[in-house]
């Protein structure tokens, strides 16, 4: 019998543990994880040791170059999936090389959204995903270089948090994605906002930003409606998720924001599947397709739809606790950032 | 550590512009300052496909080999470049178009075969050439722009060479080719750079000398030229032609004669010839050609007449390889010809030896008065490297003993017998030097003799008078490199292969062994003395060269009686240094350090 | 044979000799060849052409291969070259190009000529070499002691053709004719005087000559090529041959039953010697590539 072939688009977390669990179910068959980078899957918790002068990526990798080799695994870097045609089981890639799979995981995971009325300042700003991000804002921030951040939703913090550990002023300009994906009651914020200024970042007062202007060589500047202006070196966008499935459209598989999924991770396709903050998962509790966010579910969400795809018949579970905490010592603690290394 | 040492390989089709870039790329780097050395790769035509390939190594320091993985390719056409992937470097990159104009399936694209350190980067080269210039056909620019764009190199001197190299042609062609290299620049510039290849600005050059950029066959039409060449009667062959078109095109320029004759016989016979008229005469050749000149080297040997005979070694025996390169013309150029017949082989070990060897080769004939080889190899006649040349000749005219007409005690004796073995020689035209000369055994007066007496005395007399060789000034016979005193391992090396020798014993000293290279540049007479002198600090001996018999081992054993080890491989391509290091570790004792 | 008019005395023969200088042009070595040998002739031949030319003996060089023919440095006084088997005339063709105001001619026989040294021979001719070249033609390996020679007869027997010859003969003149000599004679060792005058004129000529000498082997040959038979067979060119008609050259050089002496065919057309110099004179006007040169294009 010919060789199954397995197709990840997305090289983060829920790709890679989908590509372990496959490979170890089912020895003989073909992984092809596709990636729009071009390094192999590394550890985004590191990053911000770019801050600090790491610069080798090779130490951030997760696994080394060897295991993709041994395990088998191709890792078509730089390459942007351009279509998906299920009917015939075919994914164009950008530079018009056609792939067939015979079972396809989506995991291409999440960009952060930036409000339209943001869009033309998009230049501008920096975000911190990934190691060439990480590198550009570590070159802007310099020794000790300040920090705008607006939005400021549960991954930003987490930037943020580090950023200021790491000696830099960080001013945050909260927007209604303060804490995103947790939902936070309006009595809790004074306590969480404590824990904000405990744990070094400065939250001002919300509003809605009028523009962003460059000052300088690298200098930044915020300005509010109402005239207030907030200066730094990087202007850090973070409100919330969004998936990326563009080149989903036109298959024909349902989506909503993201794509939709039953609990067995399976899309209104049988041969595609879906993990990650990319899909909506079925909840029969909510009666609806809701996200799951953070490392620990991601992850489960990679291994469940990889069990599914090479002949199990599990179901996604979460175990998260998605409420926001308060540390001992006062500093705020989500359980969307807690990983494994 | 920082600076730069960078190798790059560039893989097309034929009509891909692969080997126009590679030779911007090598003389765009010169011009920067960088020393460069760079190696093409054209495999067998008959496989109909015509691949090619330019590699180049840029470094800010003395380079004396190749690499033996890339650290970046770039892929003028994927059904060619992707069989070299393996070739790069793990962590290296490689770049490629990421627009093809057709619908490919799987695995067709490059992008599918990068290992998994590798880095790559896509740019729609044909595209961007198309832009820039209206048609697809600048794309080789648009990709160099590229590679030289990321890395940052000094794009005046890429645009000063693409200038120079295109002088001749059109201006819309200069402007077209600058155009799409602007373009690849700039997107080069702007894309971020991940992988960990290094390069840096190059140190500012020495004052008063700058280097040159040259293939071995170049250096040596230099080296003959500025040594005053006279005559140069050749058969075309591979790899020694390019030598035989240079000096069609320029010696007439310098008031010598080349002449294109019938085959290798007769090249060597007027050579000879030209050699007894007076001339500085020469030829070169390859091995299946020298084969048929030894009857007339004999004869050169047996009438005491100078000759220059550049030989550039390929895959032997026979016609063999063609277009690889490899080491095993030393026994014919030591020994070829019938009887005893002794005569002064050399052999360069860079570029710069090349054209330092061709030229003191004329000296070495006319004072010794008797054929001088000189063995190239392919790798050294068809690479390109950075080198110091002269700005004026460092060659002496006229050298040797000479019959002098003034001269009136007796008859002519052009075999006079005398302490250092040399006799004067008298040139056609001079009154009163008449003689013929033969290939017979002949007497003081060349006149034919069998005589016992007579046979023995000349015979120590041709032998006797090149043991001098070995200390001929301002040509380095041997050089020792790496540590001093006593070592552990004592690499014998010879011809190109001295290079790759040089870098292993450098990363085995890194590694804590005790080791040094003594390069060896006369292999006949042999330099005993700094031979023996080397062997007895090594307490292993390595001899390294592409041959399969060991061919220098066995010179060197069968006259100090010393065992040898040996790393004898006749792959075609340059020895490869971690084989030669493996070796070096081996006879130490050591195992391979840990990778970091 | 010719006739005798007057008395020759010995004395007044020996002053002749000694006085007209052509002795300045024999070495001291005794020539080593059999006694009533063609070659004798033709010693004697070179040196009243070079005599009677006037040129200096240190500005001469005769160059050879190997065989009995060859031997003929070593009885000159000129500067020699006794080289290789068949390989005389690109040695020669080294010596003219390294100094051309030398006057250098070749010298060989059949075997070292037409066998081993077949393939140089059309190459010297086309390129209009300036020298000449001396073929002495005695249809025999002589010093190797009688083997069969390209230019041997069919059906001649030896030691190494016991059967008798099978290979039919080249016919040099119309192979030189082919080759593009710029000056094809024929001479015979038998003829001295017309011998003499014929390798003066081979000399004086400006360009690739061949002289082709029919001389016999008197040790290893006494069947076919023997004085006696070609002194019957030969003759002279008719005053009407045109020399400048080479198709005219041809077909009296057909003839081998009845060899012709004399001058076949004669052009004047630019010598090797010239193409060099057209040469230089072009490469001078021309830009030198700077790889070469060392200095940058201009």
């Amino acid at each position: 019998m010919a060789a199954k072939h397995y197709v990840i688009i997305g090289n983060g977390v829920a790709g890679n543990a989908a590509a372990a669990v496959i490979r170890e179910r089912d020895a003989g068959g073909r992984i092809t994880i596709v990636s729009l980078g071009a390094l192999l899957f590394y550890d985004r918790y590191r990053l911000p040791e770019v801050i600090e002068g790491q610069t080798d990526w090779r130490r951030f990798l997760v696994h080394p170059p060897a295991y993709y080799e041994d395990s088998r695994i191709v890792v078509r870097r730089r390459c942007r999936v351009a279509q998906v045609d299920p009917a015939r089981h075919l994914l164009t890639l950008g530079h018009r090389e056609e792939m067939t799979y015979d079972a396809l995981l989506v995991a291409s995971g999440g960009r952060g959204h930036l409000p339209m009325a943001l869009s033309e300042f998009a230049p501008l700003l920096e975000r911190f995903d990934s190691y060439r991000q990480a590198m550009a804002v570590a070159a802007a921030l310099g020794a000790d270089g300040g920090v705008v951040m607006l939005g400021g939703d549960i991954q930003g913090i987490a930037v943020a948090r580090k950023l200021a550990a790491a000696g830099h002023r960080v001013t945050l300009v909260p927007s209604d994605h303060l804490f995103w994906p947790h939902r936070v009651a309006f009595e809790a914020y004074p306590r969480y906002l404590a824990a904000l200024g405990q744990m070094g970042i400065e939250v001002v007062e919300g509003g809605a930003v009028e523009r962003i202007e460059a000052t300088g060589e690298v200098g930044r500047r915020v300005v509010m409606e109402d005239g207030r202006t907030y200066d730094g070196k990087v202007v850090m966008p973070y409100y919330g998720l969004a998936p990326a499935l563009d080149f989903m459209a036109g298959s024909g598989v349902d989506t909503e924001r993201g794509l939709l999924v039953n609990p067995e991770l399976r899309t209104t396709d049988e041969s595609i599947w879906a993990a990650g903050d990319v899909c909506q998962i079925w909840s029969a509790e909510e009666n609806a397709y809701r996200f799951y966010y953070g490392w620990t579910n991601v992850k489960a969400m990679g291994e469940t739809a990889a069990g599914n795809m090479t002949g199990g018949g599990e179901t996604f579970h979460t175990f998260l606790d998605e409420r926001l905490a308060v540390t001992e010592a006062g500093a705020l603690h989500s359980s969307f950032w807690d990983y494994e290394r | 550590m920082g600076g730069t040492d960078i190798q790059i390989a560039i893989c097309g089709s034929a009509g891909d512009g692969t080997i126009a870039c590679g030779d911007i790329l090598n003389q765009a780097m010169a011009d920067a300052g960088y020393r460069v050395i760079a190696f093409d790769v054209y495999p067998p035509e008959i496989r109909g496909f015509g691949e090619c390939m330019a590699r180049s190594r840029i470094s800010d320091r003395a380079v004396h080999s190749m690499k033996e993985s890339s650290d970046v390719l770039v892929s003028l056409n994927d059904a060619h470049a992707i069989a070299h992937v393996p070739e790069v470097h793990d962590y290296g990159a490689v770049i490629y178009d990421d627009a093809p104009v057709t619908r490919l399936h799987e695995g067709q694209h490059i992008s599918g075969h990068i290992k998994p350190g590798q880095i790559p980067y896509g740019l729609p080269a044909r595209q961007i050439a198309e832009q820039a210039t209206g048609a697809a056909k600048a794309r080789n620019m648009a990709a160099l722009g590229f590679l030289a764009g990321l890395y940052a190199m000094p794009r005046e001197a890429f645009e000063r060479t693409i200038r120079r190299k295109f002088a001749t042609k059109a201006a819309a062609v200069i402007d077209d080719n600058l155009a799409a290299f602007a373009a690849g620049y700039e997107r080069g510039a702007a894309t971020f750079k991940l992988d960990l290849v290094a390069f840096a600005p190059p140190a500012a050059a020495a004052s008063g000398s700058r280097p040159v950029i040259l293939s071995g066959n170049a250096a040596v039409v230099r080296g003959l030229l500025d040594a005053r060449l006279e005559t140069l009667f050749g058969y075309p062959i591979t790899p020694a032609t390019p030598i035989l078109e240079m000096l069609a095109a320029a010696l007439p320029k310098h008031g010598g004669r080349f002449l294109q004759v019938e085959d290798e016989i007769a090249a060597a016979a007027a050579t000879l010839g030209a050699g007894f008229a007076g001339a500085r005469a020469a030829t070169a050749t390859s091995g299946p050609g020298f084969a048929l000149m030894t009857e007339m080297i004999g004869l050169g040997v047996m009438a005491e007449i100078p000759g220059v005979i550049i030989v550039s070694q390929r895959g032997g025996p026979s016609t063999g390889l063609p277009t690889k390169t490899e080491q095993a013309d030393l026994d014919i150029a030591v020994h070829g010809g019938a009887g005893d017949a002794p005569r002064i082989v050399i052999a360069p070990t860079n570029v710069e030896g090349c054209y330092r060897c061709a030229g003191k080769a004329f000296e070495l004939a006319e004072t010794f008065q008797v054929p001088v080889i000189v063995l190239l190899d392919l790798y050294l006649s068809n690479r390109l490297e950075t080198a110091l040349l002269p700005e004026t000749s460092p060659f002496a005219q006229g050298a040797g003993k000479r019959f002098s007409p003034a001269d009136r005690s007796g008859p002519y004796r052009r075999y006079a017998l005398s302490e250092d073995g040399l006799s004067p020689r008298a040139i056609p035209g001079q009154i009163g030097g008449i003689h013929t000369i033969t290939g017979l055994e002949h007497n003081e007066l060349g006149r034919p003799s069998d005589k016992p007496e007579i046979h023995q005395a000349m015979s120590a007399k041709r032998h006797r008078k090149l043991a001098a060789a070995v200390d001929f000034p301002d040509l380095r016979i041997t050089e020792r490199l790496g540590d001093d005193g006593p070592v552990d391992v004592g690499v014998l090396a010879w011809g190109s292969t001295a290079g790759e020798a040089r870098e292993a014993v450098e990363r085995a000293r890194a590694e804590g062994i005790r080791a040094a290279v003594l390069k060896v540049v006369m292999l006949a007479p042999l330099p005993l003395a700094a031979i023996e002198a080397f062997l007895a600090d090594a307490r292993e001996a390595l001899v390294c060269e592409l041959n399969y018999e060991g061919q220098f081992a066995n010179l060197v054993t069968a006259a100090t009686a010393r065992r040898l080890d040996r790393l004898d491989a006749v792959p075609g391509v340059p020895m490869a240094v971690g084989r030669i290091v493996e070796a070096i570790r081996r006879l130490a004792g050591r195992e391979a350090p840990r990778a970091a | 044979m010719t006739t005798l008019k007057e008395p020759i005395y010995l004395e007044e023969k020996l002053k002749e000799i000694q006085e007209s200088g052509r002795l300045g042009y024999r070495s001291r070595s005794l020539p080593t060849w059999c006694p009533g040998c063609g070659y004798f002739a033709i010693t004697e031949g070179v040196a009243s052409a070079l005599n009677a030319l006037g040129v200096a003996p240190h500005e001469v060089v005769i160059v050879s291969g190997i065989g009995c023919a060859s031997r003929f440095p070593f009885f000159m006084n000129a500067y020699g070259l006794h080289t290789l088997h068949g390989r005389t005339l690109p040695v020669a063709t080294g010596v003219k190009l390294a100094n051309d105001r030398l006057s250098v001619i070749a010298i060989g026989g059949d075997g070292d000529g037409f066998a081993i040294g077949g393939g140089h021979i059309p190459h010297a001719a086309r390129r209009n070499v300036d020298i000449t070249y001396l073929l002495c033609d005695n249809a025999i390996y002589g010093l190797t002691k009688g083997q069969i020679s390209p230019t041997t007869e069919l059906g001649f027997r030896s030691k190494i053709a016991p059967y008798g010859n099978h290979d039919a003969p080249l016919n040099p003149l119309m192979m030189l004719l082919a080759y593009g000599a710029s000056w094809v004679g024929q001479a015979y060792a038998g003829d001295p005087h017309h011998l003499a005058e014929m390798i003066a004129r081979a000399i004086e000529h400006r360009g690739f000559s061949y002289l082709n000498i029919l001389s016999p082997c008197v040790t290893f040959d006494k069947t076919n090529r023997t004085y006696r038979a070609l002194d019957l067979a030969v003759r002279h060119l008719a005053e009407t041959h045109d020399p400048a008609d080479v198709m005219a050259a041809m077909a009296e050089a057909r003839d081998r039953d009845h060899p012709a002496l004399g001058l076949f065919y004669r052009e004047l057309r630019p010598t090797l010697g010239d193409a060099m110099a057209d040469i230089a004179r072009l490469a001078r006007a021309s830009a030198e590539d700077p790889v070469v040169s060392g200095r940058p294009a201009e």
